[in-house]
C-alpha cells in the first residue's frame, strides 16, 4: 500500500512538472514493453526512452536513468544504455508476481525524478488439461470437467470443444468460478460417437487437451429410482420385496441395480449380489432377512455395461418382514416354598421373556403344561412370565412354550423332583451333571458335565474296517463306541495290523478320530488290522478286520495302456500315410506291372487301363511305358502324316459310323502311344514325350469319335471281352477317358481328370454353401426372437397416446387410397419382413444368394 | 479323422477370419446406427404426440386417419416386400441416407413454425438427432466404401409455407411428415438389423469350410 502512494505522491510530482511546462499529462519518458506479462522465473528487460524535451529541460541523459522495482533501486550492473535517449534494464528470474517497475532520472542535486512506471505481472503458461471427462445427467445437458492442472497465477480461460464427425459444436466457454467444468448448452445425441477436448489459454500461451471420443450414452447418469416401496409376505418371513419405478432412460438403454439393505438402528449396509441384479427390473424379492425385523433400503442405477455413472442413492424405505414362530424357548425355572402344608408344596414357576431376535414376533402368551408320574395333564395359559401352582410331593414333569401370532415355540422342560428324591449313582455310567445358576431374576444359563462314579474298561472294543484301500494304503474308520459300552473316557485308541507272516504293528490314534492312514503297505498283499480302545481304567480289543492291498492303484493301468494304444495309433497312421504317400515307390518295387503275354491284344488293353490309374495320368503312362517297345517307327511314320489326312479319316469316321478304317486309326494310335513310351528312358523326357505324342492327331479323331458315340463304342465292340465295353457303357467318363488314351494324347486325359477335379470342387463348395445356409438358418433364428421381441415392441408401444394411428395406419391403409394396394403389401411385407429375418429356412436359396453378396 | 482334425488344426491359424485383430469392421457403427434409430424412434413418439396436440383435433384424435394428399414429395418409407429384401447393402444404404437429409430438411421448417418454447426445444433437439443419424449412417457407407449421394443442385427440397396452402392443409402436411418420419424409423431399424447380421459371418460356417479344407 506504501509502495502505492509513494509511487502516487511521484506521479502526482511529475503531474505538477509537467503542468508547469504546460504539456498536460505528458510524461517525460516511456518504459517499453507497457503491460508485460512474463513467464516466472524467466529473465525480463525493459527499455526506457526519455523525451529531448525532458532531457534538455532537466539536463539529463540515458546514463542518468536510475531503475526502482517498488522502493528497491536496481543495481547499475542491470542496466545497459543503449543510446542518449534510451536505457535498458534486465531482471533475471523474475519470481514476483507482481513488480512495480519504475524509470526515474537523477536530476541536478541528486534529486530522483519519476519518468515512468509499469506493473509488470508473471505467471505460468497453462499446463495441458488432464483426465478430461464428462457426465450425461439423465434429461439433463451434458457436464464435462478436467483437471486443470499447475497453478497459473494469470487469468486463463478454458474451452471446451466438441464435435461430431460431420459437425462441430458451439464452444462451451467456463465461468470464472468453475474453470474445470463446462455444461454444453445442447442436449447430446445417444448412439452417435463424439469427440471432445478442452483449450487453456493465458497470456502466456495456449494449450489443448488430449481428445475424447465417446459416445453419450457410455456417460449416462440415470435418474434415481422411484417410489421405492417395500411389502411384506406372510407365506415367507423372511424375505421382502421391493418395487420401484425407473427413469425414462429405460426405453432407450437396459440398466443394472446396487441395492443394500441394513436392520434399522445398524450403521453398515448389507449388498445384494450385484449378479442378482444386472439386468432392467422394476421389483426384487430379498431374500434370507430376520423375521419380524424392520430393514432399511435403498437402490440406485446405472446402465447395464457399467459405462456411465451410478445413479444417486433413491430415498431410503423401510419395512418389517412378517412374524415366525418363536425361535428358542425361554428359560425356565421353579422355586419350591420351603412352608408347605401336608402334601403339598406351593411351586412358583418362572420364565425370561425372549429377545426380539428369538421372539419372532409379538409374544401373545405362554402354555405351561404339568404332567405328574402317570397322571393326566394339566394345562395353564399365562400371560406373564411367572406362575404358581400347588403340587403334590410328587415328581412332576413341567413344559413351557411361547405362542405368537404365527405359531409357538418349542417346549422347554423342567422335572421338579418328588419331596423324597434320593440320589443312587452306579459305577462306570455316564452321568450328565448340569449346574443352572438362579439368580434374584430368574436362571442363569446352565453348564453341564459328564462324570463318571468309577470308570472301568470298555465292555467291548471298536469294530474297525476298511474305507478305501489303495496300493500303499488304506484308509480305516470305526464307530465311536456307544455311550454304555464305554464304562469310562475313551483316551486313545490303538490299531495293530501285521501281515501274514510279518511282525505286528501298532499305532495310537487320538480318541477325537474315527478314521485312520495307514501308509507304506506292501501292494498285493493280505493285511489284519484290529482295533482297541483305552479308558484310564484298560482297554479292549475289537474284531480282526483282514483286507488285501491290490496290485495296481487306481487309474495305473489305465495310465499305462491309453498312451500304448495311442502310440500304436499314431505309429499305424504314420505308416498308412507313409505307405499312401510312397505307394508308387513301393508299387514299383513289390509288385511291378508285369504284362500279361496272354492278353497281348492291342484293343483290349485300352478300357481297363484309364479307371485304374485315373488318378493320375503319369501313372498311366508308366504302366504304359511296360508295354514291348514296338514300331517306334511307326509313329515317325504317323507323326509326319499330314493333318488334313486325319482330317479325311474323321470324315469317313463320320460317314460310315462303323468303319474299320476309323477303328484302325485307334490301333494305329494306340500302337503309336506302346511305341512311344518305351523311347522314354527317363522321367525327365516324359514331358517332351508327352507334347511329343500330343502333336499326333489321332487323338483328335477319336476324340470326335467319342463325340459321335457309337461309333467310338462300336470300336471297342470288337474287343475280344465282353467285360471292358459294359463297363465303358456304363461309365461313359470312363470310356471318354479310353477314347483319348486310346488316341495317344497324353494331355487330354489330364485335362479330363481335372475337369473331374474341378467338378468336384464346384460341387463341394457348393455343400459347404448349403451347410453354411443352414447355419445362417438357426443363427437367423435365434436372433428372430429377439427381433421380434424388439419389432413386436414397436407397434404395442405406439398404441398408447397420439401414435396409435400411426400403427393402425401403417398396418393398414395408411400408405393412401391411391396405393392400397401397395399399403396392403407393406403390411405383409412390414410382417414378412420380420419373418424374412426369423425363418430363412423357408427361403434357404435366397440366404444362399446372401451368402454370395459377403464378399461385397 | 484323427488326420482330419490334425489338419483343421493345422490350418487354424491360417484362416484369416479367426485372426482378427485390429479393425473391428462396420459391424460396431452399425449396432450403434440401429440402436440409434430405436432411440429416435421412442423420442418421435413423444414429440409427434406433443406436436400433434399442439395442431389440436383432428390431428390429435387416436383415430385421424386423413388421406396422403400433398406429400408427395415425402420420401416414401413403404416398399414391396421382395423389392426391399433385393436391395444391396449400397442401395439400402442410400436409400436412407437420401430420405433423413430431405427429411430433415422439412422438419427443421416445422422447427420453425412451432409455437411454443418447449416444442420448439424438442423439435430442435430431434433435428440434431436426426443430423446425427445422417453422420451415422454416412459413417457405415464410408467404412464399407460406399460414396455419399450428391444432392442434385437445384431439386435440394425446401420447406414451402406457400399461400396455396391453407392451414388445415399446412398441419395435413406436417401430419403427414411425422408419419412418414415414423415408418421411416422403423424401416431403418429393419435395415439396419439386416445389415447387422449380414456383416456377422457365422463362425459355424468358418469351421465347417475348414473341414472341407482338411478332406
Amino acid at each position: 500500500m506504501s509502495v502505492l502512494q509513494t509511487w502516487l505522491v511521484q506521479a502526482l510530482f511529475i503531474f505538477l512538472i509537467t503542468g508547469s511546462i504546460g504539456v498536460l499529462l505528458d510524461p517525460c519518458g516511456r518504459i517499453n514493453p507497457e503491460s508485460p506479462v512474463v513467464q516466472l522465473g524467466s529473465n525480463f528487460t525493459a527499455v526506457c526512452v526519455l523525451k529531448e524535451r525532458c532531457m534538455d529541460y532537466f539536463h539529463v541523459n540515458a546514463n542518468f536513468i536510475v531503475w526502482k522495482m517498488g522502493h528497491f533501486t536496481i543495481p547499475k550492473e542491470q542496466y545497459t544504455i543503449i543510446n542518449r535517449t534510451a536505457a535498458s534494464v534486465t531482471l533475471t528470474d523474475v519470481t514476483s508476481l507482481n513488480i512495480q517497475l519504475t524509470c526515474n532520472i537523477l536530476t541536478f542535486g541528486q534529486i530522483e525524478q519519476n519518468v515512468y512506471g509499469i506493473t509488470l505481472i508473471s505467471g505460468l503458461p497453462p499446463e495441458k488439461p488432464k483426465n478430461l471427462n464428462c457426465i450425461v445427467n439423465e434429461g439433463k445437458k451434458m457436464m464435462c470437467y478436467w483437471d486443470p492442472g499447475r497453478e497459473t497465477y494469470l487469468e486463463t480461460n478454458f474451452t471446451l470443444k466438441s464435435e461430431w464427425a460431420t459437425e462441430k459444436f458451439a464452444d462451451c466457454k467456463t465461468k470464472r468460478d468453475t474453470p474445470t467444468s463446462c455444461t454444453v448448452d445442447y442436449s447430446p445425441v445417444y448412439f452417435v460417437n463424439m469427440e471432445v477436448w478442452v483449450e487453456a489459454a493465458n497470456a502466456l500461451g495456449k494449450v489443448t487437451s488430449d481428445h475424447i471420443n465417446f459416445d453419450p450414452v457410455d456417460k449416462v447418469k440415470p435418474n434415481t429410482p422411484r417410489n421405492l416401496s417395500v411389502s411384506n409376505s406372510e407365506e415367507l418371513s423372511s424375505i421382502l420385496k421391493l418395487t420401484w419405478i425407473n427413469s425414462n432412460i429405460k426405453n432407450v438403454i437396459r440398466l443394472k441395480y446396487d441395492i443394500q439393505y441394513r436392520t434399522k438402528g445398524a450403521s453398515t449396509w448389507s449388498q445384494i449380489p450385484p449378479e442378482d441384479t444386472a439386468s432392467t427390473r422394476s421389483s426384487f424379492t430379498v431374500q434370507d432377512l430376520k423375521p419380524f425385523t424392520e430393514y432399511v433400503f435403498r437402490i440406485r442405477c446405472m446402465k447395464e455395461d457399467g459405462k456411465g455413472f451410478w445413479s444417486d442413492w433413491s430415498e431410503e424405505a423401510s419395512g418389517i418382514t412378517y412374524e415366525d414362530r418363536p425361535s428358542n424357548t425361554p428359560s425356565f425355572w421353579y422355586k419350591i416354598d420351603p412352608s408347605h402344608s401336608h402334601g403339598h408344596r406351593s411351586v412358583q414357576l418362572m420364565w425370561k421373556t425372549l429377545p426380539p431376535f428369538e421372539a419372532n414376533g409379538k409374544i401373545l402368551g405362554y402354555e405351561v403344561t404339568l404332567t405328574r408320574w402317570k397322571s393326566r395333564l394339566q394345562n395353564y395359559t399365562v400371560n406373564d412370565t411367572k406362575l404358581t401352582v400347588n403340587l403334590t410331593n410328587d415328581r412332576y414333569i413341567v413344559t413351557l412354550t411361547a405362542r405368537n401370532a404365527v405359531g409357538r415355540s418349542d417346549a422347554s422342560v423342567l422335572t421338579i423332583p418328588a419331596c423324597d428324591f434320593q440320589g443312587y449313582l452306579a459305577e462306570s455310567k455316564c452321568y450328565l451333571i448340569t449346574v443352572t445358576p438362579v439368580y434374584a431374576d430368574g436362571p442363569g444359563s446352565p453348564v453341564s458335565i459328564k462324570a463318571y462314579l468309577k470308570q472301568a474298561p470298555p465292555s467291548k472294543g471298536p469294530t474297525v474296517r476298511t474305507k478305501k484301500v489303495g496300493k500303499n494304503e488304506a484308509v480305516l474308520e470305526w464307530d465311536q463306541l456307544p455311550v454304555d459300552v464305554q464304562n469310562g473316557f475313551i483316551r486313545n485308541y490303538t490299531i495293530f495290523y501285521r501281515t501274514n507272516i510279518g511282525n505286528e504293528t501298532a499305532v495310537n490314534v487320538d480318541s477325537s478320530h474315527t478314521e485312520y492312514t495307514l501308509s507304506s503297505l506292501t501292494s498285493d498283499t493280505l493285511y489284519m488290522v484290529r482295533m482297541a480302545a483305552y479308558t484310564d481304567e484298560g482297554g479292549k480289543d475289537g474284531p480282526e478286520f483282514t483286507f488285501t492291498t491290490p496290485k495296481f492303484a487306481q487309474g495305473e493301468i489305465e495310465a499305462i495302456v491309453v498312451p500304448v494304444c495311442l502310440a500304436f495309433l499314431l505309429t499305424t497312421l504314420l505308416g498308412v500315410l507313409f505307405c499312401f504317400n510312397k505307394r508308387d515307390l513301393i508299387k514299383k518295387h513289390i509288385w511291378p506291372n508285369v504284362p500279361d503275354p496272354s492278353k497281348s491284344h492291342i484293343a483290349q488293353w485300352s478300357p481297363h487301363t484309364p479307371p485304374r490309374h485315373n488318378f493320375n495320368p503319369k501313372d498311366q503312362m508308366y504302366s504304359d511305358g511296360n508295354f514291348t517297345d514296338v514300331s517306334v517307327v511307326e509313329i515317325e511314320a504317323n507323326d509326319k502324316k499330314s493333318f488334313p489326312e486325319d482330317l479325311k479319316s474323321l470324315e469317313l469316321f463320320k460317314k460310315e459310323k462303323v468303319s474299320t478304317e476309323g477303328h484302325s486309326s485307334g490301333i494305329g494310335g494306340s500302337s503309336c502311344m506302346s511305341s512311344s513310351r518305351p523311347s522314354i528312358s527317363s522321367s525327365d523326357e516324359n514331358e517332351s514325350a508327352q507334347n511329343t505324342s500330343s502333336t499326333v492327331q489321332y487323338s483328335t479323331v477319336v476324340h470326335s469319335g467319342y463325340r459321335h458315340q457309337v461309333p467310338s463304342v462300336q470300336v471297342f465292340s470288337r474287343s475280344e471281352s465282353t467285360q471292358p465295353l459294359l463297363d465303358s457303357e456304363e461309365r461313359p467318363e470312363d470310356l471318354q477317358l479310353v477314347d483319348n488314351v486310346d488316341g495317344g494324347d497324353g494331355i487330354l486325359p489330364r485335362q479330363q481328370y481335372f475337369k473331374q477335379n474341378c467338378s468336384q470342387q464346384e460341387t463341394s463348395p457348393d455343400i459347404s454353401h448349403f451347410e453354411r445356409s443352414n447355419q445362417v438358418s438357426s443363427v437367423n433364428e435365434e436372433d428372430f426372437v429377439r427381433l421380434k421381441q424388439q419389432i413386436s415392441g414397436i407397434p404395442q408401444s405406439c398404441g398408447s397416446g397420439q401414435m396409435k394411428m400411426f400403427q393402425e395406419v401403417s398396418a393398414a391403409d395408411a400408405f393412401g387410397p391411391d396405393t392400397e394396394g401397395q399399403g396392403e403389401r407393406f403390411k405383409t411385407a412390414g410382417m414378412e419382413a420380420v419373418l424374412d429375418e426369423g425363418m430363412p429356412k423357408s427361403y434357404l436359396p435366397q440366404t444362399v444368394r446372401q451368402g454370395g453378396y459377403m464378399p461385397q | 479323422m484323427l488326420a482330419c482334425l490334425c489338419t483343421v488344426l493345422w490350418h487354424l491359424p491360417a484362416v484369416p477370419a479367426l485372426n482378427r485383430t485390429g479393425d473391428p469392421g462396420p459391424g460396431p457403427s452399425i449396432q450403434k446406427t440401429y440402436d440409434l434409430t430405436r432411440y429416435l424412434e421412442h423420442q418421435l413418439r413423444s414429440l409427434a404426440g406433443t406436436y400433434l396436440n399442439y395442431l389440436g383435433p383432428p390431428f390429435n384424435e387416436p383415430d385421424f386417419n386423413p388421406p396422403r394428399l400433398g406429400a408427395d414429395t415425402l420420401p416414401r418409407a413403404t416398399v414391396n416386400l421382395e423389392v426391399w429384401r433385393s436391395l444391396n447393402d449400397k442401395l439400402r444404404l442410400t436409400q436412407n441416407y437420401e430420405a433423413y437429409s430431405h427429411l430433415l430438411c422439412y422438419l427443421r421448417g416445422l422447427n420453425r413454425q412451432a409455437a411454443t418454447a418447449e416444442l420448439r426445444h424438442s423439435l430442435a433437439h430431434f433435428c440434431t438427432s436426426l443430423q446425427g443419424l445422417l453422420g451415422s449412417i454416412a459413417g457405415v457407407m464410408a467404412t464399407l466404401g460406399y460414396p455419399l449421394p450428391q444432392p442434385l443442385p437445384g431439386t435440394e427440397p425446401t420447406w414451402t409455407p406457400g399461400p396455396a396452402h391453407s392451414d388445415f392443409l399446412q398441419k395435413m402436411d406436417d401430419f403427414w411428415l411425422l408419419k412418414e418420419l415414423q415408418t421411416w424409423l422403423w424401416r431403418s431399424a429393419k435395415d439396419f438389423n439386416r445389415l447387422k447380421k449380414k456383416m456377422q459371418p457365422p463362425a459355424a460356417a468358418v469351421t465347417l469350410h475348414l473341414e472341407a479344407h482338411g478332406f
